[in-house]
């Protein structure tokens, strides 16, 4: 029974993922070793990567390989965070509107699903056209793709507070403010969580995604200059790995967020919170 | 004795241009109350008995200005029932507890008291009698879902209390909780009611239930909705849980029980 529990926890599962994945890519390594001539420029081992970081050697502007990668995911961190923020506010109070009117739901929910399947490299010449600035596009796309999650998930929270609510706020003659206040808002805030995990890695992919179209700081430039070469091979292994880093992290981050929200003890209706996307 | 609630010649058809769209019989709107015409005396116990379908919730939400009837005259607190409900006259119960998860059972009970901008201080003092009434006073800092459904309830009905309300409306208020928790519940009603000297409209489908509670009991019939009778139910207050198995109770019992026409 006790090592079923063991086998079965969230820990162990985790380690036993992370063994795998580190088993496969060294084998892979191990693979490429025997039949490629420079077998780090094609695909070095885990700790290869591990020991650039700490490499100290000059390779741009008085920086190491590490000290250059982070320099650049600040920006595209910055800009996405911007994007985020915007897209996260723009899309709760659409909801918020959707939710007070009925016409201006008929009149945007629509739409909204279009945003979603315009392709960002598509829509990144569009954004770059109006704004004519890239690193404002780049955070108006972040933003566009943030928006979307939230309103929908928002809007499905403010519906999800039942007759009996509403009937007990009208015979308080609760007005709007309040109604919204005291009752939906607090309602919809799990949803609104649920949209914003959704939206926190999705404003970050988009973010290096939108950079590698041009120039500039940034950890997309920065991945399509290592990929033309001339920089250590390794420079575009840091990229990905903190890439992935940054999005997990930015995933976690909502997540404490939503703990720190809901400190009380109160276990919100789960069932309630599985929901359109 | 005055009047708390006077309906007259009260007709409810659902699907007939009122209603929501989507819910409309396209064939021909449902009959929910058919020509219902009561008197309810301030400060009466006055329960709504009948089947699942008689139209018992639709009169109590005509009551409450939750929604509006399609002809007749409904006079509640002295004005109509906007006024009523505008003035705050009632509090009103439904059959879950409707209790917010985020808030205290404390924050939960001063929730009319917020909406209608008390100052702080006046509403823990009221919460704090409230809470004790209906014997939560060792719970005021715990989040509902820490409760059982019979103290859900009984914060529900602290929260209908709270703004001394001239009348209580109930919905099958009991109707979801066990049997045991269901008879203290009904005991403490009565003490409670027996208190604050509102009056009381209590909607049920349980006949034992509604001649326990009530002074006069009004049996609802469906297929249309009707009122077809008002029995006076004459037993002493106060009355304990003991009493439901005196002769005269059951008696009472059998006579609202025959009083049902075409179920
Ligand atoms: N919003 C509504 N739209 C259409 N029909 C309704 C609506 N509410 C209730 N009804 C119908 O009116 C009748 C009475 O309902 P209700 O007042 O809920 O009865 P009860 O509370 O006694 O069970 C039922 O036939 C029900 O189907
Ligand atoms: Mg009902």
């Amino acid at each position: 029974m006790k090592l079923k529990k063991i086998l079965f926890s969230s820990t162990f599962i985790t380690i036993v993922w992370i063994v795998l994945l580190c088993s496969i890519w060294e084998l892979e390594a191990l693979h490429i070793e025997q039949i490629k001539r420079t077998p780090e420029k094609v695909f070095p081992h885990l700790m290869q990567i591990f020991e650039s970081i700490a490499d100290p050697k000059i390779i741009s502007n008085d920086q190491t390989s590490i000290e250059l990668v982070l320099t650049n995911a600040y920006a595209t961190l910055e800009r996405a965070g911007i994007g985020f923020l915007i897209g996260a506010l723009s899309g709760f109070i659409l909801a918020l509107l959707m939710k007070f009117s009925g016409i201006i739901e008929k009149i945007a929910f629509p739409y909204l699903m279009l945003i979603q399947m315009i392709p960002i490299l598509g829509m990144a010449p569009i954004v770059f056209a109006i704004t004519q600035d890239i690193g404002v596009s780049r955070i108006v796309i972040s933003g566009v793709l943030t928006f979307y999650p939230v309103a929908a998930n928002t809007l499905a929270g403010l519906k999800s507070v039942s007759a009996e609510n509403e009937n007990l706020f009208r015979s308080y003659s609760a007005n709007v403010f309040q109604t919204y206040t005291k009752l939906y808002i607090p309602t919809s805030i799990p949803f609104l969580f649920t949209g914003l995990k959704i939206s926190a890695p999705l404003a970050i992919t988009a973010s290096i995604l939108v950079d590698t179209l041009q120039g500039g700081v940034g950890l997309g430039c920065l991945l399509s200059q290592s990929l033309k070469g001339g920089m250590s091979p390794f420079v575009f292994w840091q990229i990905i790995f903190l890439s992935a880093a940054i999005g997990i992290l930015s995933l976690q981050v909502m997540v404490i967020a939503e703990k720190i929200i809901m400190s009380h003890k109160v276990r919100w209706n789960r069932e309630k919170n599985k929901n359109l996307i | 004795m005055s009047n708390e609630i006077t309906i007259k010649n009260v007709n409810m058809v659902y699907g007939e241009g009122g209603g929501h769209r989507e819910l409309r019989n396209p064939a021909r709107g449902t009959v929910a109350l058919k020509d219902v015409n009561l008197d309810i005396k301030k400060g009466e116990f006055i329960s709504l008995l009948g089947p699942s379908g008689c139209g018992k919730t639709t009169l109590l939400r005509i009551i409450a200005n939750l929604q509006n009837q399609t002809s007749g005259n409904v006079e509640v607190a002295g004005g109509t029932p906007e006024q009523a409900r505008k003035s705050r006259k009632y509090g009103i119960v439904f059959q879950s507890p409707v209790l917010q998860d985020w808030r205290t059972i404390r924050q939960n009970v001063e929730l009319p008291l917020e909406i209608s901008h008390y100052p702080k201080s006046k509403r823990h003092e009221l919460s704090e009698a409230m809470l004790r009434l209906v014997g939560l006073e060792k719970f005021k800092d715990v989040y509902p879902n820490e409760l059982s459904g019979g103290m859900q309830q009984r914060v529900g009905i602290a929260r209908a209390l709270i703004m001394q309300p001239e009348i209580l409306l109930m919905d099958e208020p009991f109707s979801a909780l066990d049997e045991f928790t269901r008879d203290k519940l009904q005991e403490d009603l009565l003490n409670i009611w027996s208190r604050s000297l509102c009056t009381v409209v209590f909607v049920t489908h349980n006949i034992a239930e509604s001649v326990y509670l009530s002074d006069r009991v009004c049996v609802m019939s469906p297929r249309p909705g009707r009122l077809s009778a008002v029995i006076d139910i004459d037993l002493p207050r106060p009355r304990k849980l003991a009493m439901r198995d005196t002769v005269e109770f059951v008696e009472y019992v059998s006579k609202v029980r025959n009083s049902f026409e075409g179920i």
